[in-house]
């Protein structure tokens, strides 16, 4: 089987929303980095190079980090199907479990490939501005930007690491879904866009303040609020785990 | 005779049945195959041919009836049962193409848990002239190199059941030939072939059934090898010779077709017969069974 998933992440590898995905991960903090009107938007001055992962992280989680991951997971699948190479796939003494839980793995492995990815830049982006410690806070742990007082190199860089850990996390059911919309509609597009559209609605439905708990879109900005940590994180494993069910049991009897 | 069931088949279709929504697709068809048969299943597009195609190879769900493949059903019994099947299911066949060729087959022999893959590949690539484009990407073959490839995954992993869907298409004069060898190759080494085609004409020269599919019914099947033995005589006294030729108990078949006789037996032995009862025989001439014509004039009614 890990055989199988390493294979499935390097097919993964070879699709182009990924590949574009990668690059706008790694462009985007650079980019902020870059951005005249920070003040203006975030009210922030950049006084370490530990600030820029979070300005990278809170603008990207935004919308574009959530597109990304919905694009590549439903391509995962819809590659596959556009190429052709799927039923070739199939026609093998493989069972079919086996391979959507391989593609459904290459899928949640992505969020943590693009934000580490994002990470990386964001860390390169952030060297002009002194990566030592300082006086001010990463915008990702107590007091925002503003912090606390004096932050440490060790304690900056965990409070960066912790922040886009749980941010990977947070997107796990957005692959998840896109990947049960690929099996379900044979097609990147149509599965993709599933997704943002059902992320948008539960977007919508912070409408009604009974259903909020209980939304995964609540929970996207979890990697800000370290005390809602173990009801979201069970939110999200419950969303992911479901998503990732209804996947190999549409493909299990899915024509193809 | 459709719905023949042969208890040491290696492909059994019975009351296959597809539908989409309320619209069947599929209705009730039942047929099999022997080892080393070869059955082409014809009809105009829509009759439903890549659907049973899809439906025999475990790709898509009967809404009725059932598909055993060596015994074990293909829908039920579990992934293992394709471990006997080698397909081809669309045309161009589809590869990664970014990947050689080679490297393709390699990760379809690790699929298929296949022993002595490396050797196995070098076989296939060479039976179907593969060779010298072996080791650049599938992306810069063309549409013949792709099907020629296709072929070699189809048979990589040695089926007993080979499924093709227009295994032809799109391949030059030369491909076309080289199809057809291994095709009978295959049967004659034991392995059960279902194809699809529209070049009845191509296939009619080593298929030994034809079912004609059409609006989703296997509306008929045609034995091949009965049809090879027909001849048409121009004789003497046809009438007469034809009351003489019905009593004949080596005569399998015997009907007049204007001033000629067509008679399904050995061939010897009818002109010696006849020859024995005073006809002259002015010509013997084999008859064709056109099996295009055939198709033809019963898809016209369907």
């Amino acid at each position: 089987m890990f055989r199988f998933i390493a294979w499935e992440i390097v097919k993964m590898l070879h699709l182009r929303s990924v590949r574009v995905g990668l690059v706008a991960a790694f462009v985007l903090p650079i980019i902020w980095t870059l951005a005249p009107g920070l003040k203006q938007a975030y009210g922030l001055v950049l006084v370490s190079g530990w600030q820029v992962p979070s300005l990278a992280l809170l603008a990207g989680m935004e919308f574009l980090y959530p597109f990304l991951v919905a694009m590549a997971a439903a391509e995962v699948l819809g590659a596959e199907v556009s190429m052709g190479t799927l039923k070739p796939l199939l026609l093998r003494p493989l069972s079919r479990t086996r391979f959507i839980a391989a593609k459904l793995i290459a899928a949640l492995a992505y969020p943590f490939l693009v934000l580490g990815v994002s990470l990386l830049a964001a860390l390169l982006a952030g060297l002009p501005h002194g990566l030592g410690g300082f006086f001010g806070g990463t915008g990702l742990g107590e007091g925002g930007f503003a912090g606390v007082g004096y932050l440490s190199v060790e304690a900056a860089f965990a409070e960066i690491l912790r922040a886009y850990f749980f941010a990977a996390l947070t997107l796990l059911p957005i692959a998840a879904l896109s990947l049960m919309f690929a099996v379900w509609f044979n097609s990147t597009t149509a599965a993709a866009l599933g997704a943002i559209a059902t992320v948008l609605l539960m977007r919508l439905l912070i409408a009604f303040p009974s259903l909020k708990p209980l939304l995964l879109t609540t929970y996207l900005d979890l990697y800000l609020r370290p005390g809602d940590w173990v009801m979201g994180l069970s939110l999200l494993f419950i969303y992911t785990l479901g998503f990732g069910l209804l996947a190999v049991l549409l493909f299990e009897r899915k024509d193809v | 005779m459709p719905g023949a069931t042969q208890p040491e088949a290696h492909l059994v279709v019975e009351d296959l049945s597809k539908r989409y929504g309320r619209k069947p697709v599929l209705e009730r068809v039942s047929f099999s195959l022997a080892p080393g048969e070869v059955y082409a299943l014809a009809g105009p597009n829509g009759s439903g041919k890549t659907t049973l195609i899809r439906l025999v190879t475990g790709l898509a769900f009967p809404t009725g009836g059932r598909v055993l493949m060596l015994g074990e059903n293909v829908h039920e019994g579990g992934y293992g049962v394709r471990r006997h099947l080698g397909a081809v299911v669309e045309a161009p066949a589809a590869f990664y193409p970014y990947l050689t060729g080679r490297a393709n087959l390699e990760r379809l022999a690790w699929l298929s848990g296949l022993a002595g893959a490396a050797e196995r590949i070098r076989d296939v690539l060479f039976q179907l002239e593969l060779v010298a484009v072996a080791d650049q990407p599938v992306a810069s073959y063309s549409l013949g190199q792709r099907q020629r490839l296709g072929l070699a995954a189809a048979i990589l992993a040695k089926p007993k059941v080979l499924v093709l869907d227009e295994p032809t298409s799109g391949l030059d004069p030369d491909g076309i030939q080289k199809v057809h060898e291994i095709l009978k190759e295959q049967a004659a080494s034991g392995v059960s072939v279902l194809l699809s085609t529209h070049h009845l004409r191509e296939v009619s020269a080593y298929t030994d059934r034809v079912g004609i599919l059409g609006g989703g019914r296997l509306i008929d099947e045609v034995v091949m090898e009965g049809a090879a033995e027909r001849h048409r005589l121009r004789v003497s006294e046809p009438e007469r010779a034809l009351a003489v030729l019905q009593t004949l108990p080596f005569v399998e078949a015997a009907k007049r077709k204007g001033e000629t006789l067509v008679v399904q037996g050995p061939v010897d032995e009818v002109v010696k017969a006849l020859v024995d009862d005073g006809h002259r025989v002015y010509e013997v001439t084999a008859d064709y069974f056109d099996l295009y014509e055939y198709y033809r004039e019963r898809i016209k009614h369907v």
